[in-house]
Formats: structure tokens, sequence, C-alpha cells
């Protein structure tokens, strides 16, 4: 008797949980600046050789690849790079309300974060609008004591 | 270095959100099956394998070793090729390489992609996890409801902010965004190995709700099962084993900094600037003596996983200024019949089986070129010279390959 194959490939199931990774970071220039968020200050590290400023900042310069240490405060204030108007989740469930997120470059800096910008009117946002920071009452230091960003 | 040539494609039967009837290595050979058919040759006449699919995505981490038989790589030399989205090309590039230096004569290039047996989510998310945890550690709000950092609305909120940043920056709309999905999601209706084949309107895709302005689910790609083969062969033994053969002119590759994805040292580049997409395109064009790409480009098959994609790589190119693509979409020059008929297969905004999908740009500029096309969207202009494009990695990395219908001169 012929050996007869399955009609459909079967599907079994695995679940990848077999082990936790143990990463080095270096956390430095994330330290640095949720710490001076604790004195209401942005902290972030700035190039000695092109003067490229960095929030948060790195150990070496990703320009000029040199090592760099120089601290540089930034403003708590700056302009919107790009936004988007988030309408739905990252599962796909509509919103019950649409949340502005931008690509903010806060002055002083020359690179961007990530922030939520709080308006009445989404459409009012637009790339070149001015912001500045609107911090909780009681900075802790950490990354959460700027609540989001409103237009200046 | 030697002349190098596409000399058949193989693809699955389709490409479709989920093959119940096969498993990953079934689906794989079915491709491979497929370009032998196609090309009358076997795999005594393949020297090397090039392969590539997306790290992590179905969690099987050696599927080229796993599948040799599948691939029918048993006896000869393999390569795994991960780089992205890009995969496909870089995969192809590899076959490329191999075959321009002399090291082989024909070598057989396989990409695909099941997605339907994975988790793409853990795949991307695994590429920061490191900055991500220390981020999260910091206090950041992972999904951007507050404070600094955060990226919102995962991979469809950073290609927001590049959406938004290109409309600004070129003076096209919104509508011009849709006005490309529907046109691509016609072309794909002509394609029997499209995944989303439905003839659609601008109607259609102003239906579709807004994911993150300025993008709707109607401008976003799906994600697929299936997989592509393609034989590469130098340019002697082309003359014998093939009928028609789509020549690879130009080749070129450039990465940015680690753009939108490094939050933990600062973003550095507009995900819109694409510099990274202008360097490896000159590359390109210098190796296939292009001087003037928006008269010398006949056709481009363009990565496009957003439909406002098309539109921004056709200036970043060179295949138009800066702020007219937008302008030929409404004069009708990306049509089809159009003068530059842009993804006329539907785009990877149609079909996404990831590591393929950029091998498929390419493999769809051959087919146009031999006019060896399947199904209804061959197009009517003679082309000569085809641009395919692959996009990725952390929103930085770019591929570009130029096709022809005749050999470089060396």
């Amino acid at each position: 008797m012929a050996f007869q194959m399955g009609e459909e490939t079967r599907q079994v199931q695995a679940t990848w949980d077999v082990t936790t990774y143990n990463y080095k970071v270096d956390g430095r220039g994330i330290k640095l600046l949720a710490d001076g968020m604790k004195d209401k200050k942005i902290l972030g590290i700035r190039c000695h050789n092109c003067g490229t400023v960095y929030v948060p900042g790195p150990p070496f310069c990703r320009k000029c690849y040199i090592p760099i240490d120089e601290i540089a405060e930034v403003k708590d204030s700056g302009e919107v790079v790009s936004f988007a108007v988030e309408m739905a989740d990252v599962r796909g469930n509509p919103l019950d309300e649409v949340r502005v997120s931008g690509m903010i470059k806060l002055d002083g800096s020359d690179t961007f974060i990530n922030g939520r910008i709080q308006v009445d009117d989404w459409h009012d946002v637009h790339i070149g609008m001015r912001v500045k920071a609107v911090w909780v009452p009681e900075p802790q230091g950490n990354l959460s004591d700027i609540d989001h960003f409103e237009p200046i | 270095m030697r002349n190098v040539g596409i000399i058949g494609v193989g693809y699955t039967p389709v490409f479709v959100s989920k093959r119940k009837d096969v498993n990953l290595a079934e689906m794989v050979s079915e491709s491979v099956e497929a370009v032998f058919r196609n090309t009358g040759l076997s795999p005594d006449d393949i020297d090397a394998i090039t392969f590539g699919n997306m790290q992590t995505f179905e969690g099987v981490n050696l599927p080229h070793l796993l599948m040799s038989e599948h691939i029918r790589a048993v006896d000869k030399p393999i390569i795994r090729i991960a780089t992205g989205g890009t995969t496909g090309m870089s995969t192809l590039q590899a076959a490329y390489y191999y075959v321009a230096s002399g090291i082989y004569d024909v070598v057989l290039a396989v990409s695909w992609e099941k997605q339907s047996e994975g988790d793409s989510q853990v795949g991307l998310a695994g590429i920061v996890m490191p900055e991500a945890m220390v981020m999260v550690q910091h206090g950041m709000d992972l999904l951007g409801g507050r404070g600094m950092g955060g990226m919102g609305g995962g991979s469809t909120g950073a290609a927001a902010y590049q959406a938004m940043s290109y409309l600004h920056h070129s003076g096209a709309d919104p509508e011009h965004i849709d006005k490309m999905a529907a046109l691509e999601r016609s072309n794909a209706a002509l394609n029997p190995y499209a995944h989303l084949r439905k003839k659609t309107t601008v109607e259609d895709v102003q239906a579709t709700p807004f994911i993150s302005w300025p993008l709707r689910y109607g401008h976003t790609c799906p994600t697929s099962d299936g997989a592509t083969a393609c034989i590469v062969a130098s340019e002697e033994k082309a003359a014998k084993l093939a009928d028609k053969v789509a020549w690879i002119i130009g080749v070129g590759c450039c990465t940015s900094d680690p753009s939108t994805a490094n939050f933990i040292e600062g973003q550095m580049t507009d995900p819109a600037d694409q510099t990274v997409c202008k360097i490896a395109a000159k590359k390109a064009y210098e190796m296939a003596g292009i001087e003037d790409p928006a008269k010398e480009i006949d056709l481009a098959e363009l990565y496009d996983g957003f439909a406002h994609q098309s539109l921004m790589w056709l200036e970043k190119l060179g295949l138009c200024k800066e702020g007219e693509a937008h302008k030929l979409l409404d004069r009708g020059v990306l049509n089809i019949d159009g003068d530059l008929p842009t993804n006329p297969s539907g785009g990877v905004f149609s079909t996404n089986a990831i590591g393929s999908s950029a091998m498929n740009r390419a493999t769809e500029c051959a087919l146009q070129i031999m006019r060896k096309i399947e199904g209804e969207h061959q197009v009517p202009k003679t082309v000569k010279k085809a641009l395919a494009h692959g996009w990725g990695g952390l929103f930085q990395y770019v591929t570009v390959m130029i096709l022809s219908d005749t050999p470089r001169k060396i």
C-alpha cells in the first residue's frame, strides 16, 4: 500500500520564549539627559571638532568618528521638522482622541526628538511651527518629565 | 568586470496573505521549480546560490541551509543575505557580484517571505530592542502618549513623518497619495502575481480610514506569502542558455545613519531626506553610462511600502525634478501606457512578501524588457532601460539596479 500524503500541510504552533537577552548598552548620554531633566534642563553632547550637538549624546561623533564628551545644554523650545496625527493605535483601533506627535528639533540641537504636541485643532499643526516643552509639576529625572509640547 | 544578465524568473503561483497548503520550504521550492521550468535549465546548470529573507520574521534562523534540497543547493556554494526591505535586491546584487567578478558563471538568486507563519512586529522590534529597553528604563513612553521619545503608530508612524515631510517639501497634496495608490492597485489588478488585485478608484482609497495623517489604510502595503527565483549568467553563458536576456548594466546601494531609529543617540536625518537614494542611484547611473535618467529610463519599479513613496523616489532617483512627481502623476505620465510607467506590477504597495519585494522590482523590469510579462501589465512602449529600486533597513538603506535590453560596452 502506498504512503498517503495529507491533503494539507499541518500547522504547528511555536512560542519563542526560550531565553532572556542581556544587552550591554552605552547609557551615558541617555542618563545625562534624564538626570538633567530633574532640573528642567535638556543636556546633550557637543562634538568639539565639528560643533554638532546631539540629544541624547552619543559617546562618539557620528560625523567625525572621534570620542566626544563636552556637555551642551539646549533649549526646551524648538521647531517641528515633521509630524503625524495618530488616528488609530498600533493594532488599528481608532483612537477616541487623535494625537499629534512631532519630530522636534530643539533650539541649539542638531538632532530631533519625538514628542506629543498638544493643540486644540490638529489642522493648525504645520512643519516649521515653533513649540515649547510643558514640564510636569514635579520632575523626577526621567524622559516623562516633559509631558508634551505646545505651540509658542 | 564581466557583463551579467537575468536569463530567467520564477514566481510562486500566487502571492497571497496565507499559503496554508505549503510549508516554508515547499513554498520557496515552487519558485525555484518555476524558474527551471521557465528557462529549461536544471540544477546542473547552476554554479552557486544566493538566498535572502528577513531575519527573525519566521523565527527560522538558517533557512538557506534547512531548505538546501528544496532550492536545489546540495553540493553547491550558498550565501544568505539579509539587509531588511532591500534583501531581495541585495540577494540579486550578490549574484551579480559573483558572476561579474568571474568566480561563477550561472547563479540562482532566491528570495521569499511567508509572513503568515511569523510575526513581523517581533522582527521589527528586534532591530532596536536594547535601545528601546534602555529608553523605557529612563521613562520613555514607548507608544508616544507622553514625554520625549516614543515612536507612536509603529512603522506607519515613522512613515507618516516621512510622508508629511515629503508633502511639505514637494508641494504635493494628500490627494496625490490617494491617486498614486489607486493607480498602483489598478495596475496590480492586471498582474496575476500581485496580492491585492482590485481595480481601485481614488474614491475607494479615500473611503479607507486614516491610520496616521497623512497616511490611510489604503496607502499601506499588505503582508504577503510568496517567493521569487531568478537566474543570472555571464554574457558567454547567456548566449548559450537563453533566448532573451535583461542585462544588469548598473548597481548601487548606500546606507545613511540609522535615521528615525536612533532615538538613543539623537535622530539626525529627516526620513524624507533620502540622500542615500541619490548616492546609490548616482553609482548605478555611472556604471550604466546614463547621463540624463529622466530621458533615458523607460520604466521604473520602485519599493513603496506606502503610496507616497513612489512619488518621493521618482524625485530622489532623478527621474524628475524635486517637487514634480505629482505633476507627472496628474499628467498621466506614470500610467501603464504613459511615458514613464511606474510600478506597472502594482509595486510593493500591492504585494509584499518582504524578502522578495526588492527582487521583484528587478525581475519585473527584466520581464518587461524581455516582453515576457504574464498577465495584462506589459507596458505598450518598448523598454530599453528600466530602473529597479529597493528601500528599507531603518528607513535609510537603498539599492538601485539598472536593467537594459543591451549589455554594457566594456
